[in-house]
């Protein structure tokens, strides 16, 4: 006689996976993306929302990313624009020094004007790999994961994480936006890099919304997956999920680099588009705010990062703007502290989140959360039933 | 040379001291609430803007250092029953919080000070230096004072700590905060007062350090991140860590910068202290959580 351990002799139940992208998220992905791609035509290509909407998508992949590795699996960084900064730095140099080979400077050497203030004489020869693009956008990408692989194998393999990770990624940042005022000739330093020709315009503004697509399919895929599970549990309950027999250390550090590519990417777009890259945008008052932009949006959602980034940041640019607002946007500092601390005391799921718990509280959620209630009630039933000397169904065991 | 080297090393002494004083605070709060207080550079800035006041006023610098831990424990005070009080079980989320706590105390202070900075005066006593060495790198008072200042705050927070009746329902409270509760122990009493106790150190961080630097509205930034690598090298399980990790980073940064410059020396200290950390994960004093 067989003893069956896998449960009597029945299939195994098929657990029904999530769609890659529900049909609602394709057709209202679709629109607002046709919506945002096609608005050079009609606001004008040089118009400055068209700026903004790229330069916001920039923003919201880099929220993405700290949505993957803080919202999915509980890692606080807080230096997150160390990568974005790198990737950016490298894309802006290269297109800085293609641009000087072209366009000689006022004083009609070929290198850029800030290496030539410091009295360099030519592009040194470490940088000299920049000038080729697609060097410099492998570079981009990989320079930064590199980083964070290095960091993550230094930290998480010794069980660092939670407020000292916070902490010292938090002087990670510091200490680069130090590093790039101080070497000027190299970095453009307080100025940062200004005046190459970057990419604006309907082209480049579609490449951004592939990126981002891209970005959230696969950071759909990945939460998604038998990993994004393990994620997800060792941000619940890290000790449960060693003791599962998972490396939590690994996953971490898989999390992590996936997130810091992904910020590096955003951070390479973000030159090129906005033609601008100063030391702010690699230093920990911009990592931080990218956190704020998740958190208000909602955390372990996918979406909340891109409404919290395009919210956030609107309500900067529409306050600062209208005539009838703009005493307000004096106030926007404090505004912003407060939206710290309000967002952390009172909507800590975020917008988004929020808005899911009470759906979901209501009952009246979307069709495919009704199915799931039902599927895990059903299922309830099942296991309810088949021990033998279980608790019937609609009887309180008193 | 080598007096200079020195010279450098004793400098590195006056650095430490000032790490102390600042981190001393922090430490406390993350030790015993197992919180960070992201505002701590800017309760700094706040000591600092005490200070010049009391020095617009007439009075002198030791004059402003009990008057600045008063007022900055008092707005410890605020923030913890405001703010911290209800998010002490979320140490993450209180990183952002108090961070948005940081903002509006530098929004608040630049609307009332203006962005200019204020100059602060040393007193007469500490004008001067002590002559080592024939030749001018000499070791100003000011250093020196620094030193015995976090000493004395050391040994305070020492004797409150280890030989007061509150310092034994803190050591409680930190050592097992259920059990400390079932005994009668009120720990959201003790949280608050190692708070205000912690933010006053910041104020008294903040008084000594304006003269030094004039009070500007961004000064306590770089102080607060090198207070969290006090914290993360020294570790929080006993009281020495505070003076081992500032010890170790002060000379470390003066040092380097001696030979270097200020920001290799920075970047070489946090390599040092990334690798330390592998070997020490919680801190050199680091506590082991008993589960």
């Amino acid at each position: 006689m067989t003893i069956n351990l896998a449960g009597g002799g029945s299939t195994p139940r098929k657990v029904r996976r999530a769609r890659l992208i529900p049909i609602w998220a394709l057709i209202l992905g679709a629109f607002v993306l046709s919506l945002i791609g096609t608005s050079p035509h009609y606001i004008g290509s040089d118009s400055y929302v068209v700026g903004l909407i790229g330069k916001f998508l920039c923003f919201a992949i880099f929220a993405l990313s700290i949505d993957l590795i803080w919202g999915f699996t509980g890692i606080l960084s807080l230096g997150q624009a160390v990568y974005f900064g790198i990737g950016a730095y490298m894309v802006a140099l290269s297109m800085k020094l293609n641009y000087t080979l072209e366009n000689a400077t006022r004083y009609g050497s070929n290198i850029p004007d800030f290496m030539e203030w410091n009295g360099l004489t030519e592009v040194p020869a470490f940088m000299a790999p920049l000038l080729s693009t697609p060097v410099a956008v492998a570079l981009a990408l990989a320079i930064p994961t590199l980083l964070a692989f290095i960091f993550g194998v230094i930290t998480f393999k010794r069980h660092i994480y939670g407020v000292y990770c916070a902490v010292i990624t938090l002087a990670e940042a510091l200490i680069l936006e130090r590093f790039i005022v101080e070497y000027q000739a190299y970095t453009g330093g307080f100025n940062g890099i200004t005046d190459y020709s970057n990419l604006r315009g309907a082209p480049f503004l579609w490449v951004i919304i592939a990126v981002t697509v891209v970005c959230l399919i696969g950071a759909r895929a990945l939460t998604h997956s038998r990993i994004g599970t393990v994620l997800k549990s060792i941000r619940d309950n890290d000790v449960r999920a060693e003791f599962m027999g998972y490396n939590v250390a690994n996953y971490r550090i898989f999390v992590f680099c996936v997130s810091a590519f992904m910020a590096a990417g955003a951070g390479a777009m973000y030159a090129a588009w906005v033609g601008i890259v100063s030391f702010l945008d690699a230093g920990p008052m911009f990592s931080v705010e990218g956190v704020i932009w998740t958190a208000v949006g909602g955390r372990a959602t996918l979406i909340g990062p891109f409404i919290g980034t395009f919210l956030v940041r609107g309500l900067e640019f529409v306050l600062s703007s209208s005539a009838w607002l703009s005493w307000l946007s004096e106030y926007w500092q404090f505004f912003m502290g407060a939206l710290f601390i309000a967002v952390v005391l009172w909507i800590p799921d975020g917008i988004v989140g929020t808005i899911g718990n009470w759906l979901r509280k209501r009952g009246t959620g979307t069709l495919s959360q009704i199915r799931d209630d039902q599927d895990r009630l059903a299922h309830d039933r099942q296991r309810d039933w088949d021990p033998a000397g279980g608790t019937k169904p609609g009887k309180d065991p008193v | 040379m080598w007096q200079q080297l020195f010279m450098q090393c004793l400098n590195g002494l006056g650095v430490a001291g000032i790490l102390v004083i600042a981190a001393a605070g922090l430490a406390i709060i993350f030790g015993v609430a197992g919180v960070i207080n992201m505002a701590h550079g800017q309760f700094i800035m706040v000591g600092a803007y005490t200070a010049a006041l009391v020095d617009e006023l007439g009075g002198n610098m030791f004059m402003s250092i009990p008057i600045a831990f008063v007022v900055v424990a008092l707005l410890g005070l605020i923030v913890e029953r405001g703010v911290i009080q209800w998010i002490y079980d979320r140490p993450l989320e209180t990183l952002l919080a108090t961070w948005g706590v940081g903002i509006i105390l530098e929004v608040t202070m630049k609307f009332i000070f203006g962005t200019l900075g204020r100059k602060v005066d040393w007193p007469d006593l500490l004008d001067g230096s002590i002559r080592i060495f024939a030749r001018p790198p000499h070791f100003p008072y000011y250093r020196v004072f620094h030193v015995v200042l976090a000493i004395v705050i050391l040994a305070v927070t020492f004797y409150i700590l280890y030989r007061t009746r509150f310092g034994l329902k803190v050591r409680t409270v930190r050592r097992n905060r259920s059990m400390a509760s079932c005994l009668g122990i009120d720990t959201a009493k003790i949280d608050m007062l190692i708070f205000m106790y912690g933010s006053g150190l910041a104020g008294i961080a903040g008084a000594v350090i304006a003269p030094i630097k004039a009070a500007t509205i961004d000064m306590g930034f770089s102080y607060s991140v090198n207070s969290y690598m006090v914290i993360v090298l020294g570790g929080v399980g006993n009281l020495l860590g505070i003076p081992t990790g500032s010890f170790l980073i002060g000379e470390a940064e003066t040092l380097l910068a001696f030979r270097y410059n200020t920001v290799i020396g920075q970047l070489l200290v946090f390599i040092a202290i990334v690798i330390a950390i592998r070997v020490f994960p919680r801190g050199i004093f680091g506590y082991q959580e008993r589960r």
